[in-house]
């Protein structure tokens, strides 16, 4: 069971909109998805609670630091992935949620105060990766991007691929319909038509084939 | 749009693999959070005594003798104190 923990100290990086177009396209794609809801704002069950949940995905909410790594090996099986959306601080409970990660996505706009704080949980995989002995897989995924490549984006992710940072492409764009999940529930193909669905649709779907292929270990 | 995933998930690939849970470990990426700053940020338990949801309180302060002869009687008889000023009530209601 590979678990992805969704990891940025810094509130607002796009932490559960990235969690949830992971998990419903990873789900589309045929896989056994769960969430959990460790985040106290409880973005994920609001989704959960506008829609139906699509078929593969289910959701645990309210799992905090004392429970997250009995819970996680509770999740344990083969062919499903575990995702874990945390809330926007550095807490224990992030530390030890990506204790037992096989991948840490950090989310992350693309200004500089997101990569500032956002390199902290970073240089914590690190030290983590230290105290256990073994590599924790991770990668930043820029959100809410626009078509035109803004110059502080353009240093950023080079500043970043400079230190060795894995940087997922495709980034996660702004879109209208990603944000509507929170307002209708489900995924992508359920909702009303928002904006332009179909580059929205091939966004979410690529940036889900680009975590599904580190979580095998193909095509990087 | 396209129903069709875009691309396949072959569930043979997605593995188990062993993680270290032992509380030493654990211990070991508790220290490694705490020197980044990632620190226990839940709430604390409430301190002391929880309410009771089966019964209720007063705060009644009675002068020292009245507290020291509501205090021998209920310990005498090995009840709570409560109890004498429930019987107190039944007898001020009745009277």
């Amino acid at each position: 069971m590979p678990i992805v923990t969704v990891a940025s100290p810094k509130g607002g990086a796009g932490k559960s909109t990235a969690s949830i177009i992971l998990a419903t396209e990873l789900a589309h794609a045929g896989a056994e998805v769960t969430i959990l809801d460790c985040d106290p704002n409880r973005s994920i069950s609001i989704w959960a609670d506008r829609g139906t949940l699509p078929p593969r995905i289910n959701v645990r909410s309210d799992v905090g630091e004392s429970e997250i790594v009995k819970t996680l090996k509770q999740q344990d099986a083969d062919g499903r992935v575990v995702i874990v959306d945390l809330e926007g601080v550095a807490s224990r409970l992030v530390s030890r949620a990506i204790s037992q990660a096989d991948l840490v996505l950090t989310p992350m706009r693309a200004t500089t105060l997101d990569a500032t704080i956002g390199v902290r949980a970073l240089a914590l995989i690190e030290e983590e990766e230290e105290a256990l002995g073994r590599a924790i897989r991770h990668a930043v995924v820029f959100t809410m991007t626009r078509a035109i490549k803004s110059k502080q984006h353009t240093a950023i992710e080079k500043s970043l691929r400079g230190q060795g940072v894995d940087i997922i492409t495709p980034p996660l764009m702004e879109r209208a319909a990603f944000s509507a999940l929170f307002e209708f529930g489900g995924d992508l193909r359920t909702m009303p038509v928002q904006g332009k669905m179909e580059p929205a649709a091939e966004n979410a779907s690529a940036f889900a084939q680009a975590v599904y292929n580190r979580l095998v270990g193909k095509g990087l | 749009m396209s129903d069709k995933p875009t691309f396949s998930i072959d569930l043979d690939s997605l593995k188990t693999r062993r993680k270290d849970t032992t509380p030493e470990s654990q211990g070991r990426v508790d220290a490694a959070g705490e020197q980044h700053g990632f620190v226990n940020r839940e709430p604390n338990r409430k301190r002391g005594r929880q309410p009771s949801p089966r019964v209720g309180q007063v705060h009644a302060k009675v002068m020292p003798n009245v507290a020291d002869e509501i205090a021998d009687e209920a310990k005498r008889r090995g009840v709570q104190q409560g109890v004498i000023i429930e019987e107190a009530w039944v007898l001020y209601k009745n009277r």
